[in-house]
């Protein structure tokens, strides 16, 4: 679905390329992950794959980008566009109207969705969502929180082939976060939408990415299976990216030899492993534990 | 410092209400974090300790004295506080402004501000004559933040210090408030992420639809099932693990892995061989 080919990418205005040499390729239907340090260039990449750069953000611009086949330099704005759908970190700058029900209606309206589909669509993406009480609400008025729903939701309903979000989840509690995350999954699942997430949550993102792309000062670190992935904890730190805690005791444990088994992305898998590690009887491991400190 | 809410009523107009009588009080020196879910109250309960907003009944005290018997420039000097967004904060064209302007606000001693102003310019690794706009999304959290010690009040109210920011950010963020802290200074926090809060915090105050659903030490909070369901929180890891495990084998309710709270506590209680292991760096 989005194929990138040796990009580099030098803003106008600085000297040095933000992103270099960056290859890589993303199938329909996947859940990617997107993540690093701040100013490590992820967000730039971003702008690569919606057509920000180079429609927005003028710049020296080498390699090639193609979205569904489309090569994003010859390809205007208003149709990628068509294709991906963004919601931006910043969610003030993206939001244009003023109530949530007009702010659900602008892009329907402007893509030229026909006129009986419409109301459809706006109830499904609210409820999808969670805020349908909130359709008539001025956005003003709303929590940060609920703003990034809002914003969300306003582009689930365009149905786009991809969806792109930057840091979706920044304002949002971890019930909520869940939740955004549990429901692109459906959409990748469901309707075969490519969903392009960046998030620094990185414990939510390998719970549901298929592919995690660490970017480090602009280059691709590493893009494969959150697994392996998260099998270089060290390393990741490093550079700024810290593993979810059940990986990072995990991936120690088996560094030094009390656990030789796959890598834990969650809670979850760290539990069954650690079952596994107090053995075929835990029960008497752990008794003579509680002596010992006793 | 200690401040201290008596059923405390408020709303932003009369039919919703959001805080529904909210209780607690938080000891000079403390270390408070705030969790909860979007909309349970945490930010307006922020907005009332600094008198940005008044209870409709009950009271909030400030070492006793009631918020609506303090000006709000009275309040100020005794609490700060950081916005969750911190461009609702910064209003000035270069950071050593930004840092003088609460001076100047609250018509403090400008000789000693500029000093204060160097050494925390100093302190945080500032370049003084930047413009606070075109700084990145991180450094322009750590200016807020500056903004907000160099008065050196004895109270700082946080709301959601964190959000937005890389784990390098959110190291640096967390490890000034923890000095702040140690320094004597009561610190209130927001906070979603419950791993910083499990790090940090000395106790936890739940809220939920606008009350106050539990408080306590911050383990015996973030172990408490009950509660956990009660506010839909998601425990840290490890005391997600420590209790999991213990329902998979209830016998090891009586091993150290069901006291675990940290991961070098939990990694002694599953590898009491291995040598001790420093998580530095990744955890406390």
């Amino acid at each position: 679905m989005i194929e990138i080919r040796n990009f580099t990418f030098t803003y106008r205005e600085s000297d040095a390329p933000v992103v270099r040499d960056i290859n890589l390729s993303i199938p329909a239907g996947s859940f990617v992950g997107i993540t690093g340090a701040a100013g490590s260039g992820k967000s730039t990449l971003t702008y690569a794959m919606n057509g920000i750069i180079p429609h927005c953000y003028p710049g020296d611009f080498f390699g090639s980008v193609t979205v569904d086949g489309l090569d994003t330099c010859e390809t205007s704005l208003t149709d990628i566009s068509q294709i991906v759908g963004s919601v931006c970190q910043d969610i003030d700058s993206q939001i244009v109207t003023s109530i949530v029900e007009d702010e659900m209606l602008y892009g329907l309206e402007n893509f030229g969705v026909p006129h009986n589909e419409i109301e459809k669509r706006v109830e499904e993406a609210l409820e999808d969502m969670g805020i349908s009480d909130l359709r008539d609400r001025v956005i003003a008025s709303l929590s940060g929180g609920q703003k990034q729903k809002v914003a969300i939701a306003s582009i689930l309903a365009l149905k786009p082939k991809v969806l792109m979000l930057d840091e979706p989840t920044a304002e949002l509690d971890p019930a909520s976060s869940l939740q955004v995350f549990q429901l692109l999954a459906r959409y990748a699942r469901e309707h075969g939408t490519t969903v392009v997430v960046v998030e620094q949550k990185i414990a939510l993102v390998s719970e549901f990415a298929d592919m995690l792309v660490i970017v480090d000062k602009g280059t691709i670190r590493f893009a494969d299976t959150p697994a392996n992935v998260l099998a270089h904890s060290e390393e990741l730190l490093e550079i700024g990216v810290n593993c979810p805690r059940a990986t990072t005791l995990m991936n120690r444990l088996a560094a030094d030899g009390v656990y030789n088994g796959p890598v834990c992305r969650n809670v979850e898998e760290a539990c069954y492993a650690l079952m596994g590690i107090l053995g075929g009887n835990p029960v008497g491991r752990a008794l003579a534990e509680s002596e010992a400190i006793a | 410092m200690t401040i201290e809410f008596r059923d405390v009523h408020a709303s932003y107009d009369a039919n919703t209400p959001i805080l529904r009588g909210v209780s607690f009080t938080v000891n000079d020196g403390e270390f408070v974090a705030f969790v909860g879910t979007n909309g349970a109250g945490k930010s307006t309960t922020m907005r009332l300790v600094n008198g940005l907003m008044k209870p409709e009944s009950g009271e909030v005290l400030i070492d006793g004295v009631p918020t609506t018997q303090l000006k709000t420039s009275e309040l100020a000097r005794r609490v700060g506080f950081l916005f969750q967004n911190p461009d609702s904060q910064i209003c000035c064209n270069t950071v050593r402004e930004e840092l003088l302007f609460g001076f100047r606000a609250l018509k403090m001693d400008m000789d000693d501000a500029a000093r204060r102003v160097d050494g925390i310019i100093a302190e945080f690794g500032f370049n003084p004559d930047d413009d606070p706009f075109l700084l990145n999304r991180g450094t322009r959290q750590l200016l807020a933040l500056a903004s907000i010690v160099v008065l050196e009040t004895p109270v700082v109210v946080l709301d959601e210090p964190t959000t937005g920011l890389d784990f390098r950010e959110c190291v640096k963020v967390m490890d000034i408030i923890r000095r702040l802290h140690e320094r004597g200074t009561t610190v209130v926090m927001v906070c979603h992420d419950m791993e910083v809060v499990a790090d940090f915090a000395e106790r936890v105050i739940v809220m939920s639809d606008g009350l106050v659903v539990d408080q306590g030490p911050t383990f015996e909070v973030l172990r408490n099932r009950r509660t956990l369901e009660a506010a839909s929180l998601v425990p840290p890891q490890i005391v997600d693990i420590s209790l999991a495990l213990q329902l998979m084998d209830p016998a090891l309710v009586e091993s150290p892995i069901a006291r675990a709270n940290t991961l070098a506590e939990l990694y002694a209680a599953i590898a009491p061989d291995a040598q001790a292991v420093s998580f530095e760096g990744v955890a406390r």
